[in-house]
Parts: C-alpha cells; sequence; structure tokens
C-alpha cells in the first residue's frame, strides 16, 4: 500500500514547494516580514505605552495587523495566483495531464504547495515576534517567555484569514488561467474590503459584523480590546485573549468557504487548451501567390521543393522613405508609443476595472454628514479624496508600470524594438508618460465624482479651486514621483515581480515610519499628513513640491542611464530556474 | 557594404563557449549560416543585431563599427528575431506603421505608401486590419519580414525563420526571403535546415560548437564531394561492422533493413551500394561526422 508520502498528491505539493524555493519572492517576503516584526517589536506603541511586548493583547493586535496592512492580502495573491495558470504557460500541461494525476490530487496539490510556502513566509514574522522575546529593549516591558499565544493567533488570525483568501485567488485564476484577473482581484482588496467595512459591517449588529467579516478584523476584539488607548497597561498586559462562538463560527466559515470554493474549482475546471478568440482570417494559397512572386532560384539543382520563378519585374515596388533623427523624432516617436501604450490599456480592460473602483473610492471619501471642516465641505471632501486615493493611485501606478515596462519582454516583441533606431527616452518617457496620465485620469475621475457626491448631498457651493488646488498641489507631484521611482525601479531590478515587492516594502516601511512620528518633506515627497490647505500656496509647501519633481527628474535620469538593450533568450529549466540559452 | 566579423568571442556565465574566435566576411548577398541547436547562430544574431555584448573581436558594416555606434546600426538594420511576438490586440497595420516610426519615418503619408506596399509584398493587405493575435503561425512571419523590411534595410537578418511553419508556407517565406536580398543588401539566413541554406543562399558557413567549420558556396560543398557519396541497403546487423569501417553520413531503417549514405573517395564501400548524387546535406553531416 502506498503512503500518502507516495501519492501523486504530495508528488504535486513537493513540486510546488521546489518550485516556490527557486524564486525569488518567497525570500523577499521572508526578510520583509521578519525585519517589520524587529520594527514593530522595538519601535512600536507598546515601548511608549508600556505595553509588555509579549503580552497577549499586543500578540494578537500585531497579528491582526499584519494579516491586514504590509500588502499581506495582495501577497497572498502573487503566491497563490498563477499555480495553475504557471503550467499552461510553460506548456508543461500536457506533459503533467497525460500521467496518471488524479484532478483532485492535482488541484489540491498546487494549492496547498502554494499556500504551505505562504504560510511559511508568513511565519517569519511570528517567529521573528516570537524569537525577541529573549532580546529586551532598555524601558521595553516583557513578560515572562510564552510560546502559546504566538502561534494560536498566529493561526487564528493570519492563517485562516489567508486560506479563504487564497482559495478566492486560487480559484479565479485556475478558472480562468489569467493572472490578470489575480492582480486584479489582488489590486482591488483594499478598496473592496474597506468599502465592506463602511458600508456593510458598520450597520449591522455587532454579531453580524463579526460572523461577516471574512479577514477576521473583529476576531479577538472586544472589552477593554477596543479602546486600548484609554486602558492602564497593567491591565492590558494581564488580560488573557479569548475567542467566543461567534468569532469561532466566523474563522469556521472562512473554513468552509475555503473548502467550497476548492470544490467548485474541482468541478469546473477543465484541462483542454482555452479557445481564443481568433479572427476569421484569409487562408492564403500558393494557387493565389504568384503574381507576387519573384524569386530568382538558385541554379544548383538543390532545391529540395519546386519554387516557380517569376521575373522580378513583377515585384512590387517599395517606396523610398526618408528616416529622420533629432528631438523632434524622438518626441514623435514617444508620442506614437505612448499611443501604442494606452491602446494597450484599452485593450486589457483595465481601465475597465479601475475606473469604477476610482468612483467608489471617492464616493465614499465624502462626509455624508454635518461634521466640523477645516476650511470648507469643498476642502474636506477634496483632502479626503486624495488621502484616499493616494494607496489606489500608488497600487495602480506600481502594478500598470510594472506590466507596461515588462510587456515587450513578455509577449517576445522586444529584440524587434529595440532593434529600432528609437532612442532609449523614448521607450521610457513614453511608458513614464502613459502612466502619469493613466493617474491623472482616476485623479479626474475620483475628483468630479466627489464633486457631484458633494453636490447631491447638498453641502453646496461645491468650490472647484480647492479640488484644482489639493489636486494640483499635492497628487499630481506626488503621482509624477511615484511612476518614476517605479519606472527607475524597474530598470534597476529588471524584474517586475521583484519590483512589485521592493516598492510595496519600500512603501509600506515609509508609511509604518511616517506613522511613528518619523515624517519629514525630506523622505515624505507625497507629503503624506504633512500639508493643510491653508499652506498649500505658501512657500515652504511650493518649495517641497519643486524638490518632489526634481527628484521624479532625477529617478528618470537614473533611469534613463542604467537602461540597457541587452537581449538574451532565456527560459525556464524543469527546476524553475531561469537559464540563459546558448544557441 | 560587406559585414566583417574579426574574432568574435562569447562565453555564459554558466561557463557555455557560445562563440569561440568566430571570423566571416559576408558580402552583399543571401548569406545562410548553418548549424546544428545550440551552435551558437542566434548569439552571433545578436550580437549583429546590436542586441547582445561580446567579450572580444570586433564586428564592422561597411564604415560603422557595429559594437560601437549601435544607433547607426539600428537605422540600416532589419531583424527577425528567431522567437518574434507581437502585441496580439493590435492590428497588423498599426504595428507596423508604428515600427516604421520607430525607425525614423515621421512622414505620415510617406509611411502610409510603405506600409502599404509591405502589406502588398507580404500578401497581408486583405488582414491589415485584423488583429495580429488572429494570425497563423505563417502569416506572422509574413508579418515580421516586413518589419525588416522597414526603412530600406542594408543588413537584415533572419533567425530561424521558417521552424515551426508547414510546407506551404516555408515555401512562400522562401519565395519573400529571396527578393529581399538586393545588390547592396546583405541578408543572413540563420537556420538548421539545410534545405533552406540550398534554396536560398549564395554564400554559407556551418557553425558548431561556436567554431565556424566552413565557409563557402553551396555549389562548392557539393562539387567536393563528387563522386565520392554512396548509397546501398544492408542488413540491419551488419550496420554497426560497416559503420565503423566507413563513414557514415545518414541511416535510415527500411523495412527491416538499414539504408545508408556514405562517403567514400574513390572506391565503392560494397556491392550493394550505388553512387549517388551528393548533397547540401552529404557535406553538412561530413563535416559535423569528422568533428565529432
Amino acid at each position: 500500500m502506498r503512503s500518502l508520502f507516495q501519492t501523486s498528491f504530495a508528488a504535486v505539493f513537493r513540486n510546488e514547494v521546489l518550485l516556490n524555493a527557486k524564486r525569488v519572492a518567497p525570500y523577499v517576503l521572508i526578510v520583509f516580514f521578519a525585519s517589520n516584526a524587529v520594527l514593530w517589536w522595538g519601535w512600536g506603541p507598546a515601548v511608549e505605552t508600556g505595553w509588555a511586548t509579549n503580552s497577549e493583547f499586543y500578540i494578537q493586535r500585531n497579528m491582526g495587523g499584519f494579516s491586514f496592512i504590509l500588502g499581506l492580502p495582495i501577497f497572498t495573491g502573487i503566491i497563490v495566483g498563477d499555480a495553475v495558470i504557471r503550467d499552461f504557460r510553460l506548456g508543461v500541461d500536457p506533459l503533467i495531464f497525460s500521467k496518471p494525476v488524479g484532478r483532485g490530487s492535482y488541484l489540491l496539490g498546487k494549492f496547498l504547495g502554494n499556500f504551505f510556502v505562504l504560510v511559511c513566509c508568513q511565519s517569519a514574522f511570528a517567529i521573528t515576534f516570537f524569537l525577541l522575546q529573549w532580546v529586551p529593549f532598555s524601558k521595553m516591558v516583557v513578560l515572562p517567555v510564552r510560546v502559546v499565544p504566538y502561534f494560536k493567533h498566529f493561526f487564528m488570525i493570519v492563517v485562516i484569514s489567508h486560506l479563504s483568501l487564497a482559495a478566492i485567488y486560487f480559484a479565479a485564476g485556475t478558472l480562468t488561467r489569467n493572472a490578470k484577473v489575480v492582480y486584479g482581484l489582488a489590486a482591488s482588496f483594499y478598496p473592496t474590503y474597506i468599502a465592506y467595512q463602511l458600508l456593510v459591517l458598520k450597520n449591522v449588529p455587532r454579531i453580524f459584523s463579526v460572523l461577516l467579516d471574512p479577514l477576521g478584523g473583529r476576531v479577538g476584539e472586544g472589552g477593554l480590546m477596543k479602546d486600548p488607548w484609554h486602558t492602564s497597561a497593567d491591565v492590558l498586559n494581564k488580560l488573557e485573549v479569548s475567542y467566543r462562538l461567534d468569532q469561532y463560527v466566523n474563522r469556521g466559515s472562512d473554513i468552509v468557504l475555503s473548502a467550497l470554493l476548492l470544490l467548485i474549482v474541482y468541478f469546473w475546471y477543465r484541462i483542454d487548451p482555452v479557445e481564443r478568440k481568433s479572427e476569421a482570417f484569409t487562408k492564403l494559397t500558393l494557387s493565389e501567390a504568384p503574381k507576387r512572386i519573384a524569386y530568382s532560384g538558385p541554379s544548383y539543382g538543390l532545391i529540395d521543393s519546386p519554387i516557380e520563378v517569376l521575373p522580378a519585374v513583377d515585384q512590387i515596388p517599395i517606396p523610398k522613405v526618408t528616416s529622420t533623427r533629432g528631438p523632434a523624432t524622438t518626441l514623435f516617436q514617444m508620442i506614437a508609443a505612448m499611443g501604442v501604450e494606452f491602446q494597450l490599456l484599452r485593450a486589457e480592460r483595465g481601465l475597465l476595472v479601475l475606473t469604477p473602483l476610482a468612483i467608489i473610492l471617492s464616493f465614499f471619501s465624502v462626509p455624508f454628514s454635518r461634521m466640523p471642516v477645516e476650511v470648507s465641505y469643498s476642502v474636506a471632501s477634496a483632502t479626503n479624496t486624495a488621502n484616499m486615493l493616494l494607496l489606489f493611485l500608488a497600487c495602480v501606478i506600481v502594478f500598470y508600470t510594472g506590466e507596461a515596462m515588462h510587456r515587450d519582454r513578455e509577449v517576445k516583441i522586444e529584440p524587434v524594438v529595440w532593434s529600432t533606431p528609437a532612442p532609449n527616452s523614448a521607450f521610457l518617457l513614453s511608458r513614464f508618460l502613459a502612466i502619469t496620465l493613466l493617474g491623472l485620469l482616476l485623479v479626474v475621475i475620483g475628483g468630479l465624482t466627489t464633486m457631484v457626491a458633494q453636490f447631491y448631498s447638498g453641502f453646496t457651493p461645491v468650490d472647484f479651486s480647492a479640488y484644482l488646488m489639493i489636486n494640483g498641489v499635492v497628487v499630481v507631484p506626488g503621482i509624477i514621483f511615484m511612476t518614476a521611482f517605479v519606472v527607475a525601479l524597474n530598470v534597476l531590478l529588471r524584474n517586475k515581480y521583484l519590483a512589485y515587492v521592493a516598492a510595496v516594502s519600500i512603501g509600506a516601511g515609509l508609511f509604518y515610519l511616517y506613522s511613528i512620528g518619523y515624517n519629514h518633506w525630506s523622505y515624505n515627497l507625497l507629503l503624506y499628513q504633512l500639508w493643510h490647505y491653508a499652506n498649500l500656496t505658501r512657500w515652504p509647501i511650493l518649495g517641497h513640491r519643486l524638490y518632489c519633481l526634481a527628484f521624479a527628474l532625477l529617478l528618470l535620469a537614473l533611469a534613463h542611464v542604467f537602461f540597457e538593450r541587452k537581449s538574451s533568450r532565456t527560459s525556464l529549466n524543469v527546476a524553475g530556474e531561469i537559464i540563459e540559452d546558448a544557441e | 557594404m560587406q559585414l566583417r566579423i574579426d574574432h568574435l568571442s562569447k562565453t555564459y556565465p554558466n561557463g557555455t563557449r557560445a562563440l569561440d574566435d568566430v571570423s566571416l566576411a559576408i558580402a552583399p548577398g543571401m548569406f545562410g549560416l548553418l548549424g546544428p541547436n545550440g551552435a551558437g547562430k542566434s548569439t552571433l544574431m545578436r550580437i549583429v543585431a546590436t542586441l547582445q555584448e561580446p567579450e572580444a573581436g570586433s564586428v564592422s558594416l561597411g564604415e560603422i563599427d557595429v559594437l560601437r555606434d549601435k544607433e547607426a546600426v539600428r537605422r540600416t538594420l532589419g531583424y527577425l528575431p528567431q522567437e518574434f511576438g507581437v502585441y496580439p490586440k493590435v492590428t497588423a497595420e498599426d504595428l507596423l506603421d508604428h515600427f516604421a516610426v520607430l525607425k525614423g519615418i515621421t512622414d505620415r503619408a510617406e509611411r502610409r505608401r510603405l506600409v502599404t506596399a509591405l502589406l502588398e509584398q507580404t500578401n497581408l493587405q486583405r488582414d491589415r486590419a485584423k488583429q495580429l493575435g488572429g494570425f497563423s503561425g505563417g502569416m506572422r512571419q509574413r508579418f515580421g519580414i516586413a518589419v525588416a523590411l522597414l526603412g530600406d534595410p542594408r543588413l537584415i537578418i533572419v533567425d530561424e525563420p521558417t521552424a515551426g511553419l508547414d510546407p506551404e508556407e516555408r515555401n512562400r517565406f522562401h519565395n519573400l526571403i529571396s527578393e529581399t536580398g538586393t545588390e547592396n543588401t546583405v541578408v543572413i539566413l540563420s537556420t538548421h535546415i539545410v534545405s533552406d541554406v540550398s534554396n536560398l543562399c549564395s554564400r554559407m558557413a556551418i557553425i558548431r560548437q561556436g567554431k565556424i567549420l566552413s565557409a563557402c558556396t553551396p555549389r562548392q560543398a557539393v562539387d567536393e564531394l563528387k563522386g565520392s557519396v554512396w548509397e546501398g541497403t544492408v542488413p540491419r546487423e551488419h550496420f554497426i561492422p560497416f559503420k565503423s569501417q566507413f563513414n557514415v553520413i545518414s541511416s535510415r531503417t527500411f523495412d527491416g533493413q538499414a539504408r545508408l549514405r556514405v562517403i567514400a573517395k574513390g572506391q565503392r564501400p560494397s556491392e550493394e551500394f550505388a553512387p549517388a548524387t551528393p548533397v547540401l546535406e552529404d557535406y553538412y553531416f561530413d563535416l559535423v561526422n569528422r568533428q565529432d
């Protein structure tokens, strides 16, 4: 009788773990999570408030934070979403499906293999946090060493929540066989979840808000933990966090949801090739072609297939053209390349997803009740929209710039594009401008939505200049800087996934620094929490914006210097390593 | 305009010596670069197409130093790589127009005339408004040729163009590529299919393990073997002893017997063998066998 380790499920599971072990992303995530655990431990609120860094309250609180922020829901999509798509992309699907591997074994092996890798990455946070009990800071309160709370809360809050998220991404990726669907879902996680919190969970009785929260945001919440800032540290440090029945039901429902999704995948999954929508192109036959053939065949009698020889007079004359050079040509090439970028953006239907998201976010940024506002309701609404769109725009810029910068390589058109005499600046700036314009388009849509929502809420007059001022001074330079930064990152790292991880890590790290008080305009180029409407037109702020634009320019110059047209044919070997073909 | 390649060497980080002191002089016309998979053909093509750097050696196209003045080469280069992709959602006409802009052809009227002529030339005029994602392999390859012909190139590089094409499309491709060579244009056809070279090229080189084994005309290559090629059938069990005794360049099992092609200068290998007309494949296999 075969043991579990000899089954096809185990083989698929092991293979997924081995493949992930060859990828860079899991290691980057491990380092990122572990370093965040160090940051949260040493420079988190515990030190200032006197909370014990290994109190059950603080452990549970940090696990909740870790599960939601730091982009973990997005990373879950990146690790789990394309598990099956990868086999089709690499063309190994016929080799796998021609073997006696059951559908259940294959799908479960794929899912659990990747989920196991994800949990290993996530556990870097919990393990680091656990080990830090032995290295206390001065003035830091540390209770006697404890073990169970770390693993209990990690499992309850992080693992189970991400199990259901992973199942959603896996189902979407496997059934559509389109990685972009997974990325779209991942990118829309935050706006969707926040909107769900605000629209649904906030307005239902507490028991339902606990039961219906897929991420378990309210699991473990209750009593003193609701408002820790007004509770004494001694009380919190002695608190034992336990879960109630409704909270267990919530966690159980996540597991059931995951199982249901996997069942759906099991029944709906098909291994046949995806039917591509092909054009009804004309089949040309040789009998139609001879009029256009002017072949002066060789005279060696070596031809292995007869080719009709026609006089050269039948050739189609190719008109002589003039090739131009110089800045005007470069500008023209840049605009043309930008046009192609927009054409491709439109074809990918990405805008169809992004536009409603921008509208939803902007709509909910309008204060729907009378409240004291700093200057006017327009200023409050425009400020809220700017802040609300910031994270959304950052995600859009990071993901779309990555797509745009690496698309040519992925569709294998890069060697042809790079063998043209167009300068590097045309390629770089066209992408930079296309993504910047996309960002601006979303800002305009967001601004208009907010104005309309404000008008219909009756908070008139709508002050257009406030929207213009806030977006013009704060948001637009921010978009320009973020795009330039991600362009430079993609040029330097030459790998879009590395660039994603680096951008998200740097962004999360900076926001964390800002939130704990290390906030200075020299390294906060988005001016997050550093501006007031009254100061927007005054010198220090305008100077900071010039600094931001100069920084963007510097990043673009850096990208230009390091941009290399170096083509090499690379492919993946069976172990998933990138190898360079010697052919 | 002549393409000169002098002492070119390239080693990959994994230690593979892709090019080992390669030197070639290629005059205008169709030049075939023949070699098995992994011989170094594509590496050589990518270096000449300014997309890769060698460790040593030089390449010049007329007065242009290919390794230094890349922009000048790109202005006069038409390149169809081995693996050539397209934006699937863009039409043939739009993408060809885009490449024309990248080539520096900024005048709209000129560009339109050129694009129309090239689509005509490659028999894609009727499909000009169709998205490239719906093109067959052969149509895509013809589109690649149209891209390579943009802007009156003086150096055209086509890398493994017929791999994966059905016989009809391959024939069509041969016709098309043979039209491109003018008296001022260097056309390099890199392939592992011997008949592609014998059908199209006036000069050729054989490359293997990064080294040039031979550079001559196909006629010279075939003439070298005149009177030396024999073909015959022997029982299968005699094949191994026969192979150790003679230079067997190809063997095929047919109806339980081994049908062999042998090179034996001046002597008939055995009674079962009759003289055969040499073809370029014989020269290629003979050369490769000798290296082994």
